[in-house]
């Protein structure tokens, strides 16, 4: 019975809900503005309990922030990570395209080359640090080769998984129509397989961001890394979190401006959704 | 009625393990001392003294961690009731009433330099040289000798690790560094006479110290007694005959994952530490404290002039004051 009514309230409390609320329901900035609100007032009242004397309010984190831009330290930080994080992501890219491509067009190449990515991609890729600084040292070639590693693999697999996955019957069509192999792959296969390319490549950025971080708390503490790991050891933990954010803020904020880029630029018909 | 069963088998396991661990919390250690490092032979003492400790009937638990600012952070967040490092920065900055109650040892840190390019400290005027991180005791030896040297260093970059730094040094990566006594004796014997160590005049700060929270330190004042007379027991049998080092490692069979040929290497490391004398025979003090208060504010991890800073701030005395009392001063 209990359950009953319970139902019958719910339902009742939605039908009223549903008129009033359509005004603000279908304003999507305002939600989300909300959604950020609710998240600093909830870190805010964290910080004030506090949960742990390591952890500052959300106004001290931003405070911090705002005296880091200012005082250049933070500039001068993203200056040196962005190297071996643009370098990294640059050339996981083009490689981890050619090579997907390459293993889903020609069986050799899937089987000599597909087993090392996925090995690769299950791996706790952090464990492959200290093997990469025994090998290129602990400059900007470790950094950059932990970039990849971690980007590569995913980007490498979602091009093979999306090119081996193309519709036959547009083949078949390109075929009928007399197309050539190269126009087969640049007409047909890298146009149907761009989705799923485009969405490994957004994982491959993300990926790099985790792989610019790791190497530079691991191997030399430069940029991000060093601002971390610096104001750990001095206990200054609101600019330690606000370095944290910031590097969340832009892995974030990339990722949205690709996805922008590509719906807009690449993807003509995806315009609007 | 199949769901009502599974929540009933799902909650009794949570409460089961929920109650696991309080009981478990509740048989553990009567005093946790948390490792800011992975124990090696430079621990020796620190190990011998906190075995002899239990066999007095101090209940101790070792919680190894893999830094120095972790022991500090296990200590306030009441994870570990005594911590080893010297947390001079997170005693002043976060208002935690933590304090220091005995030094172990002191710092020792051997600047090489590839003779081929530099002989003295003169030579490094202007020259790159590379230390652990921004910050660290090894930064501040540096910048130290070179403020009483009169000269002033190049670029300087941050290398973590000595082990990394010794081997940079003997690829020749890097040409002027700063190292742990252990890797000097390897980059010595690996490449004799390819390098020259640099002398360090008057230094004393503490390396590694115990530390506990105010409240800690009063509500068990019985244990922290004793763990504070043996620590000044062993650094002072080590420090009058060195060989005690390896007696002690066999004894309590300290370190065996080290195997058998560490005990020459032992000898050798404690040999030297008792000569330079950085074993704090007497538990450090107000002495100390004064030490380190211009060493860490040099270094950057303390703020303030020295002279004003006051050690009751840092440091709480009384169990160091009753070991002496007992034991006499050396």
């Amino acid at each position: 019975m209990a359950s009953v009514r319970t139902e019958g309230e719910a339902l009742g409390l939605a039908t009223i809900g549903r008129g009033e609320a359509r005004s603000w329901e279908n304003n999507p900035t305002l939600l989300r503005l909300v959604s950020v609100i609710l998240f600093a007032g909830i870190w805010q009242i964290a910080g004030m309990i506090p949960v742990s004397f390591a952890f500052p309010t959300f106004f001290e984190t931003v405070t911090a922030l705002v005296s880091m831009i200012a005082d250049g330290s933070l500039p001068k930080a993203y200056l040196s990570t962005l190297q071996p994080l643009l370098l990294g992501v640059i050339l996981s890219a083009f490689l981890g395209v050619g090579i997907g491509t390459l293993c889903g067009l020609w069986r050799p190449g899937e089987w000599l080359m597909i087993p090392i990515f996925i090995v690769l991609q299950a791996a706790p890729v952090a464990a492959f640090i200290p093997m990469v600084t025994f090998i290129y040292g602990i400059g900007m070639t470790a950094k950059t080769l932990a970039v990849m590693i971690l980007a590569l693999p995913v980007i490498v697999l979602n091009t093979y998984k999306a090119v081996r996955n193309v519709n036959v019957s547009l083949i078949a069509m390109c075929k009928s129509f007399l197309g050539t192999r190269w126009q087969i792959v640049s007409k047909i296969i890298l146009p149907d397989a761009s989705p799923v390319i485009f969405a490994g490549l957004r994982l491959g950025v993300a990926a790099g961001f985790v792989g610019v971080v790791l190497a530079e708390l691991l191997i030399t503490p430069t940029g991000i890394g060093d601002l971390i790991t610096y104001h750990r050891s001095r206990a200054n933990y609101a600019e330690m979190y606000a370095t944290i954010a910031s590097i969340i803020a832009l892995s974030t904020l990339t990722l949205v401006a690709l996805q922008w880029v590509e719906s807009r630029v690449f993807r003509p018909e995806k315009r609007g959704a | 009625m199949s769901i009502l069963s599974r929540r009933t088998i799902l909650g009794t396991a949570l409460a089961m393990i929920m109650g696991a661990a309080a009981t478990a919390s509740a048989f553990a250690g009567d005093m946790r001392i948390a490792f800011g490092d992975l124990p090696g032979i430079e621990s020796i003492q620190t190990l011998a003294a906190i075995e002899r400790a239990k066999e007095r009937g101090v209940n101790v638990e070792l919680i190894i961690l893999n830094d120095e600012d972790l022991a500090a952070q296990a200590v306030v967040g009441g994870q570990a009731d005594v911590g080893i490092g010297a947390p001079y920065t997170l005693i002043q900055k976060v208002g935690v009433p933590i304090r220091v109650f005995a030094q172990i040892s002191t710092l020792r840190f051997f600047p090489v330099v590839n003779s081929e390019f530099y002989k003295t400290w003169k030579d490094l005027d202007g020259q790159d040289i590379a230390v652990q991180a921004r910050g660290s005791g090894t930064e501040a030896v540096m910048l130290l000798m070179a403020k009483n040297h009169g000269i002033t260093l190049g670029k300087i970059s941050y290398v973590p690790g000595s082990e990394v730094r010794r081997n940079a040094l003997l690829q020749g990566t890097i040409k002027a560094s700063i190292v742990d006594a252990a890797n000097r004796r390897a980059i010595e014997s690996e490449a004799p006479g390819k390098f020259v160590v640099l002398p360090v005049e008057n230094l004393k700060a503490t390396d590694e110290a115990v530390f506990a929270t105010a409240d800690y330190l009063k509500n068990n004042a019985a244990d922290v007694d004793i763990l504070v007379e043996e620590l000044l027991k062993t650094a002072r049998e080590i420090t009058a005959n060195p060989a005690a080092a390896v007696e002690l490692r066999h004894k309590y069979k300290l370190l065996a994952d080290l195997g058998a040929e560490a005990d020459s290497e032992i000898t050798e490391y404690y040999k030297e530490t008792a000569e330079a004398g950085a074993l704090a025979l007497n538990g450090g003090g107000a002495d100390a404290a004064a030490d380190d208060f211009a060493f860490f504010s040099l270094a950057g991890q303390i703020e303030g002039d020295p002279a004003t800073l006051k050690v009751e701030q840092f440091w709480d005395v009384s169990a160091l004051d009753r070991a002496i009392a007992k034991l006499g001063a050396k």
